[in-house]
């Protein structure tokens, strides 16, 4: 709270806020469960509904609408998503673009499809759709289109229109919204040989890009953070772009809802709850059979890689020596 | 306002299945009959009086409170509502634990608004006078109420036993939590609390209370700002700056003080009949004051001082005592 402020009037505090969607959305909560939540209560309820909205952990389950409907519901579902699904990440799976879906459907059961693409197509550079993709990049990658999902189709459209080569002074860029966009993006598939390569001039995209911001209120990346990706090169395509935002840590920051790559998979508690786990399954028939100091060698590697799954672990046993990745992949 | 919370609920959000017109009657009645218009409007009221910037948190927090404070006896909030977690038993509860409660929830109420946002702060300050009045054992607590400058002052020594006031010792407790909340090292705010001292035995009439909560909340405040000032003072890498810089800074500031003075700390207390006579001249002292700390006059005070003055350095915690010793000269004592 800072006294030197001028005083915003209520109303603008409120709609600024966001806080009237969340009240009106109690209500209704409230009213689709009334025997549930009333025994304990209404205040309760209230009390109970604005923690889990602080926490971020509101967004469980429900339906797209809600989760897309303001910034920190987006960033709540991409932590959630983060911390649902990192040890994928640690035992380094790659996954596809639909089995990224199914377990986004999980945590959202109308999750529509067509988000999920467009951040496979970041990753993937719109090239191969159906390739495998590690979870961090699927993440960093998935966390940018979502949370700023309008702010991209409309770069989208820009970009069209300066490889149709249409002047950027005359682009009009309407409210979009999924629909109008898919034929777009199909329109652009059928000459995308010979433009990926080119992409666009930096300097004339960084223009229209920074017109765009004046337009938009407060959902882009930093102008700053734009301006210097779009310096690294001359010309550059709409994916290489937006895998650059996706890759950049000070948007990243901004967000506010992801550590950094390099702490992504750090997650001391559910490793600890792993080794928990695997020593139960594993140490009670094998204790009473094999040696003391085979035993002892076995519980050794079993610490050493606890990120691989117990599916590999049982492999290893079998094997002679600790495995690598390459004999795992050519069993596969 | 009751109405409006009706009609918006009424409206299906986004996400829910259309086709509700049914069953929207019964929904009012039931959302009129537990109360939620009220309970929604009351919030509402709450978190644009205090014009927090984060105001789900905000929320979260009154919700909380609320629920401890309505549903004494049954399971505290069970996810995430921090402190208030604790069971509110109040029978069961030994009395410690339940002026330790207490506090909390008036501190709570303290923190809602800024000082300077002086009506909110005003309401409360008076719920935690009430609050904290509550610890003094009584039988009808609820409705006890004072006018708000009248309290029992005739009989400040009666003691905590006849409820006409906070107990000394909670009052002092209550001062210390706000300065070292306020960022203030207790070794700085202990010679303020020295002047707003009362006996533990004594019971604090509003009034006395209420000076003592603003006066510590505003000396945050000054301490926080002379911070800032030293920071501006020394350069960053440089170390601690020159103790002639330093004595020039709050040389400025003294002087300023002193033109306001006279109207300035103790603004509440007896200023009520004078006020407002006294609100133009106050005004005119103040601009004078904000005139003679403005950048100008220090940045030129501050050229003189890096010629002549005393050699040395002053490190932070010299000149933020040294500031806080100008500001605790002009606090009145409470006697």
């Amino acid at each position: 709270m800072n006294r030197f402020s001028p005083a915003v009037p209520a109303d603008e505090y409120l709609s600024d806020s966001n806080v009237l969607l969340y009240l009106s959305d109690a209500v209704a909560q409230l009213l689709d469960h009334k025997e549930e939540y009333t025994q304990f209560g209404v205040i309760r309820y209230f009390a109970e509904y604005f923690s889990s909205v602080k926490n971020g952990n509101h967004v469980l389950f429900r339906e797209f609408n809600y989760i897309r409907a303001t910034p920190h519901n987006r960033a709540s579902f991409v932590r959630v998503f983060w911390r649902c699904y990192r040890q994928i990440g640690k035992s380094g799976d790659l996954l596809s673009m639909l089995e990224y879906r199914s377990l986004l459907q999980l945590l959202c059961p109308d999750f529509p499809v067509e988000l999920v693409q467009s951040a496979a197509r970041i990753v993937l550079m719109d090239d191969a759709i159906d390739c495998l993709m590690s979870f961090s990049d699927f993440l960093y990658a998935f966390q940018l289109q979502f949370y700023y999902q309008e702010f991209l189709d409309s770069v989208l459209l820009i970009y069209q229109d300066l490889l149709a080569g249409k002047s950027p002074n005359t682009v009009i860029v309407p409210t979009s919204t999924s629909i109008e966009q898919l034929p777009s993006v199909a329109a652009e598939e059928i000459d995308k040989e010979e433009q990926q390569q080119d992409g666009v001039e930096t300097s004339t995209l960084a223009q229209c890009i920074d017109a765009l911001c004046d337009r938009f209120k407060h959902s882009h990346p930093s102008r700053s953070c734009m301006k210097e990706v779009l310096e690294q090169t001359d010309r550059v395509s709409y994916y290489s772009f937006l895998m650059s935002l996706a890759k950049d840590e000070s948007i990243n920051q901004t967000i506010g809802a992801l550590p950094s790559k390099a702490e992504l998979l750090i997650d001391p508690e559910m490793d600890q709850e792993l080794d928990k786990l695997i020593a139960q399954i594993s140490v009670s028939p094998s204790s009473n059979s094999s040696g003391s100091a085979v035993g002892g060698l076995k519980e050794v590697q079993r610490k050493a890689s606890p990120r691989r799954n117990i599916h590999h672990r049982r492999r290893i046993e079998v094997e002679s020596d600790g495995s690598t990745e390459e004999t795992d992949s050519s069993e596969n | 306002m009751a109405d409006k919370e009706k009609r918006r609920s009424a409206v299906p959000p986004p996400g829910m299945p259309a086709g509700k017109a049914t069953k929207s009657d019964g929904d009012r009645e039931f959302l009129s009959q537990a109360g939620v218009g009220e309970l929604l409007r009351g919030a509402i009221l709450k978190m644009v009086e205090a014009r927090s910037d984060d105001p789900i948190g905000f929320l979260a927090d009154h919700f909380c409170n609320l629920a401890s404070v309505t549903d004494t006896g049954t399971a505290g909030c069970s996810s995430g509502c921090g402190e208030e977690e604790q069971q509110l038993n109040g029978g069961t509860m030994c009395a410690g634990a339940q002026e330790q409660q207490l506090l909390n929830r008036a501190l709570w109420h303290l923190r809602l608004a800024h000082h300077s946002q002086r009506s909110a702060f005003s309401n409360n300050v008076r719920v935690a006078y009430d609050l904290l009045n509550l610890t003094t054992p009584r039988e009808n607590v609820g409705d006890a109420p004072e006018g708000p400058d009248g309290s029992s002052a005739d009989s400040p020594t009666e003691g905590v036993e006849g409820g006409g006031g906070v107990s000394g010792s909670l009052y002092t407790h209550t001062l210390q939590c706000l300065c070292s909340e306020g960022g203030v090292p207790a070794s700085t705010s202990a010679p303020l609390l020295r002047c707003l001292h009362c006996h533990n035995h004594e019971a604090v009439p509003y009034d006395v209370f209420r000076y003592g909560v603003l006066t510590c909340a505003v000396f945050s405040d000054y301490i926080r700002q002379a911070q800032r000032l030293y920071a501006e003072v020394c350069s960053p890498d440089a170390g601690p700056a020159s103790r002639a810089l330093g004595l020039a800074v709050l040389g400025t500031l003294k002087e300023a003080l002193e033109t306001s003075q006279g109207c300035d700390a103790n603004c509440c207390v007896n200023a009520n009949n004078k006020a407002c006579l006294e609100a133009n001249v106050k005004a005119i002292r103040y601009l004078e004051a904000s005139a003679k700390i403005s950048p100008y006059k220090l940045a030129h005070v501050m050229v003189g001082g890096q010629t002549q003055g005393p050699g040395g350095n002053m490190d932070a915690k010299e000149f933020e005592n040294e500031a806080a010793e100008l500001f605790i000269a002009r606090v009145k004592v409470v006697s």
